[in-house]
């Protein structure tokens, strides 16, 4: 519960790790305590952007060596109670981590918490969020630290079968991404092979009238599906569903994203064989996530649950955001638990850990100039569409609208002029609903001709057609 | 080596629209006139001033900002230290004036503390906790104080009416203070028993008020009526929940310790004092911490009136954090700035005699910057 | 009274997963060790580092930090802060002290904000309503300067890139720095894109994480510290009458040559502000190593390479090394240190009796110039 580093030899303590002592130049052992007593409690009153719902408590905790860490909780503890944890008691449970300094131990504690025993674990897919090659500060991609974490606490159970899996967004470079991210390090550090998911073998499903194909991995070994949190300009927020989007093939991606998104998500996770989610929030992202356009969000926690629904639910309400619709759907088709008062949380208390986050912009783009109409699009046309506006920075001009995808709805049409169609899928769509378009540009055009036809509607104020 | 200082300087501490250097030019043009210098005579600065850029100002390298004022180039220094900004500002220049050849230092301390929103300021001053342990469970920095008053209050037998007369002292003697935040104000012990709960213990008056401010004071190596005779800093842990003993704050007594011995003094001569009241139970604590008082038995000092201001040991006078008002960095300064003028004699109203020795203490954080100044009168 | 420098250490300046206070840590032991002397003979520490609001770390109260992590409740630690000159301002700071052994420590984390965070944050070194509201972010500042200078004085791009070049050469030998083992050609350099015209993205110094750290002291050792001077000066550079002299350094410099008893001919090496490339050109004459105009003449000539008459920059500068904000002054002083104990590697200079550092804040607003004499063999 309450952890120390302790210099035994000089009588030193810390609160976080430090390698060796400062004084003696000595090892540092961990103290950790297992019992915690309320020596104190004090009511607050005022809120601050980190902590906006009051009153809440915060309470001081003593353990058995007189160690002391202060601790927020809704309840009205009184000075002498015992502190204590509960575990789990229900199957879709989601447990919640404050993180304090000690990555690893808050692993174990979250996974003790929903009494996770990883029995019949021979083998493992560990699939983490590794979509574009960013920085671990970029909060884009899985945080390597928390699947070095997990890699060792796994070889300590006498797992050693263990694959890292993922591909990345269409458009970028699956390994230069693991490897900006820490990932392959991590992975090459415990000798862990690393494979491709775009590449893979699939297996043929047929479900609710798609044809899925989805990597064999998925059925051949027991899944620990590892994603960033993030906001999801498209799907509200990218969670435990969103990341498992990426073990099926390119084509199978499409087909979801066609027809739409939003309802085929919660259709497809209720396809798969159950797995563990552990959610990586150690930083998060908030803002216009889920690519490098959103910021880290800091938030230290990390979640944990079998049911990938409530614990996408519990993260939206962590950063005070609407119940996103996929979420709402998948409740309704009985794929997991997504309203906040039937789901168990057990560990830090949810209303400790609200705040408000930036939500996702749907327009944003890379290039102050271009706003995006975004209709739900497959991720190799969002992708292909951001990273033509990234190329175009620098330039200057006139304001115009990318439009992707094929499921737009009136309000995000209406008013907007100089559109730009990108992709087939918003060519034919926008043409059939008669909405005029300035420019169309196939996406199997070369990518220098793309941004140029692009270029010349941000350069030409009037331009009305590329002739 | 001697140091002495020349003159005071500080704005009323209020809340007001103006911008941090209309604050300073007044501040300063008291502390150049009460010394009969010109702006020309100062040869260094040593400024405190908070600057993370999250008031309106957006100002994050503060020296240029007062050499452009001052229409002069010379060395000037920002020290910021949170709440104990002020004294850190004047214990920086008293050693700086020691060691190198220089005549006159400016030391000044300012802040634009109300324009903030409630939400942005308390999340600010939040940031003086230790992030991982305190800001991420809702420690702000009444929470971390109401902590460290109710483990206090429980070990030592003292109660909420105790606190309640610490606040009635000082807003009695900020009445008479034309400078504090309070002054002709009338706040009687029920608004103080009955404000909300800010954090409890703590309730709205038990909790300094955040205003705007600049204070200056121009030490010296020529000699003058007063004499600095003792300054010390020290600076602890972060987060008071690591301390063995959470009621009392080590680097406040250590510097005190040290200021005594370099005065060759103890807390027996010291004749007035103004100390670091952010919250009424710290009054308490640091009359302990000060030596003014055996462990735990900082409440007869209220109890028997003897810190009121016609009792032996008058404490904070002025009117305190509590009722002058705390605009963060200048605090400390303005502390020196009551020492002043009261060996002077020219507190009007406030007036109190004989003072032959003075202490400041100034603090930042939940006690993890304390400073002490001892001040010597020669009148 | 005149203060000497016992030890030094620092991080490596890069992209850092740790936090601020782990790096100061790793610094200080480093220091400590070379120092060979215990925190508990400590007695001041001045810290400079800068409040961000974006970095995840949200700490106020820095000197607390570092007492925590130090684990000594008897050691006084201040807070300086300076924009970029904060390091050598710390310096200056603990030089004045008259405290027997002082630890001076810069500090910062810059990569856990995103750019354009990290680009308001240093926008708001400028004065709020000329230039903050016209958009001069901190490379339109000396892109300005360094338009001034190139106009009046006929420096082209390609002088630049000789700056640039050598800095990265240097920085090729340093463990130290972000550009260790990395190969930079001066086509990479021309071609860069625009980051603030003229000045390119490899005109501009690396933003990047770092600690560096000093422990001075009464004690005799074989490092004087013969000048120590700060200034600091008006705010915005248009404010100034001629934009091609920083006048803060120029002063900084006469007064620290003079403490000295010293001129710009005796200095054998230095280590300069180049937070951007045209700076570096500028400083050579704040300094007195060329006169007004001529700047342009060192680099072409050669004279200031790693083989050069006057070697700047051997460490890589700002440009190479990487500008962690606050810790950049005392890496400058690090550098001096390696050089003068002869455990500089494969950077290792011949001459190094007198050793100069030049740490500048804001454009051209605040100014230290330090003194180094090497009195050992």
């Amino acid at each position: 519960m309450i952890v120390r580093w302790v210099c035994e030899k000089d009588k030193k303590k810390w609160i976080y790790p430090v390698e060796r002592c400062i004084y003696c130049k000595g090892l540092i052992k961990k103290q950790i305590s297992t019992k915690a007593k309320i020596v104190g409690i004090t009511k607050v009153n005022i809120s601050s952007p980190l902590h906006p719902i009051v009153p809440y408590n915060v309470i001081l905790l003593e353990d058995e060596f007189g160690n002391r860490m202060p601790k927020k909780t809704m309840k009205d503890y009184r000075i002498g109670d015992q502190y204590s944890l509960e575990k789990a008691k229900t199957d879709s449970a989601v447990a919640m981590t404050k993180i304090k300094y000690d990555l690893g131990d808050a692993l174990r504690h979250t996974l003790g918490l929903l009494r996770f025993k990883f029995e019949d674990f021979d083998n493992v897919l560990i699939k983490p969020s590794i979509i574009e090659p960013a920085y671990p500060y970029q909060a884009v991609d899985t945080n390597p630290q928390i699947l070095d974490e997990l890699i060792m606490l796994l070889k300590e159970k006498g797992i050693s079968d263990i694959l890292v899996a993922e591909q990345s967004m269409p458009g970028n470079d699956t390994v230069a991404a693991a490897k900006k991210s820490g990932i392959l390090d991590v992975c090459l550090k415990h000798k862990i092979g690393v494979a491709d998911l775009g590449k893979s073998e699939y297996v043929e499903k047929e479900h609710e009238g798609m044809r899925l194909e989805i990597a064999k991995e998925v059925f051949e070994r027991k899944v620990i599906n590892l994603p960033i949190m993030k906001t999801n300009s498209q799907v509200g927020i990218s969670g435990a569903m969103e990341n498992m989007i990426r073990v099926t093939s390119p084509k199978t991606q499409k087909e979801l994203f066609d027809k739409d998104i939003e309802k085929t998500l919660p259709l497809f996770v209720k396809a798969l064989p159950g797995f563990l989610t552990i959610g990586d929030a150690v930083s998060g992202m908030q803002g216009d996530g889920p690519t490098s356009m959103g910021e880290p969000a800091f938030l230290n926690i990390l979640y944990a649950s079998r049911d990938p629904v409530a614990l996408d639910a519990v993260f939206a309400e962590t950063c005070m955001f609407p119940l996103p619709k996929c979420l709402e759907e998948a409740k309704n088709l009985g794929v997991g638990k997504a309203d906040i008062g039937e789901i168990e949380i057990v560990g830090d208390e949810l209303d400790t850990a609200k705040f408000r986050l930036k939500s996702a912009d749907r327009e944003a783009t890379p290039h102050s100039r271009i706003r995006l109409l975004d209709g739900k699009a497959d991720p190799a046309s969002f992708n292909g569409a951001l990273k033509m506006c990234s190329s175009l920075i620098g330039i200057g001009g006139y304001e115009l609208y990318l439009a992707i995808g094929r499921h737009f709805t009136q309000e995000q049409l209406h008013g907007k002029s100089r559109i730009v169609a990108y992709g087939s899928d918003a060519i034919s769509v926008l043409k059939n609903r008669g909405i005029g378009v300035i420019v169309e540009i196939p996406e199997n055009a070369y990518d220098a001709e793309k941004i140029m036809m692009l270029k010349s509607v941000i350069e030409n104020k009037d331009k009305t057609s590329l002739k | 080596m001697g140091a002495y200082i020349k003159g005071v300087g500080m704005t009323r501490f209020d809340v007001d629209k103006r911008m941090s250097f209309q604050r300073i030019n007044e501040c300063v043009s008291e502390a150049l006139e009460s010394s009969g210098m010109k702006l020309d005579d100062i040869d260094a600065v040593f400024a405190s001033s908070t600057d993370s850029g999250r008031n309106e100002e957006r100002l994050k390298h503060q020296g240029p900002m007062l050499s452009s004022l001052f229409q002069k180039k010379m060395p000037i220094l920002n020290v910021p230290a949170g709440c104990a900004g002020g004294g850190a500002a004047l214990w920086d220049s008293i050693n700086y004036l020691r060691s190198s050849g220089c005549s006159n230092v400016l030391a000044l301390g300012y802040d634009t503390v109300a324009s903030m929103t409630s939400e942005i300021l308390t999340d600010e001053i939040l940031m003086g906790g230790e992030r991982i342990y305190e800001q991420t469970e809702g420690l702000n920095f009444p929470a971390q104080n109401a902590l460290v008053a109710q483990q206090y209050m429980m070990r030592h037998n003292a109660t909420e009416d105790d606190l309640a007369l610490v606040a009635l002292k000082n807003h009695e003697n900020a009445f008479d203070n034309p400078k504090a935040r309070f002054y002709r104000k009338n706040v009687t012990i029920d608004m103080i028993k009955n404000s909300p709960v800010v954090a409890s213990p703590l309730r709205l008056f038990d909790c300094s008020i955040s205003v705007d401010g600049a204070a200056a004071a121009i030490i010296s190596r020529d000699k003058t009526d007063i004499e600095i005779a003792g300054s010390s800093l020290y600076t602890s842990r972060l987060s008071a929940f690591e301390s063995e003993d959470m009621t009392t704050w080590e680097a406040a007594s250590l510097a005190a310790k040290d200021a005594y011995e370099e005065a060759s003094l103890t807390p027996e001569d010291i004749d007035f004092a103004e100390l670091h009241d952010a919250f009424t139970p710290i009054e308490l604590m640091s009359y302990e911490d000060l030596g003014f008082a055996k462990k735990g038995r900082g409440k007869e000092l209220i109890r028997e009136g003897i810190t009121n201001i016609n009792g032996k040991l008058p404490v904070n006078v002025s009117g305190g954090l509590k009722a002058k008002g705390h605009p963060i960095s200048p605090t400390g300064l303005s502390q020196v700035y009551e020492l002043v003028i009261q060996m002077r004699k020219q507190a009007g109203k406030r007036q109190v005699d004989n003072i032959r020795y003075g202490l400041a203490q100034n603090i930042g954080g939940v006690g993890t910057i304390a400073t002490v100044h001892i001040l010597k009168n020669l009148n």
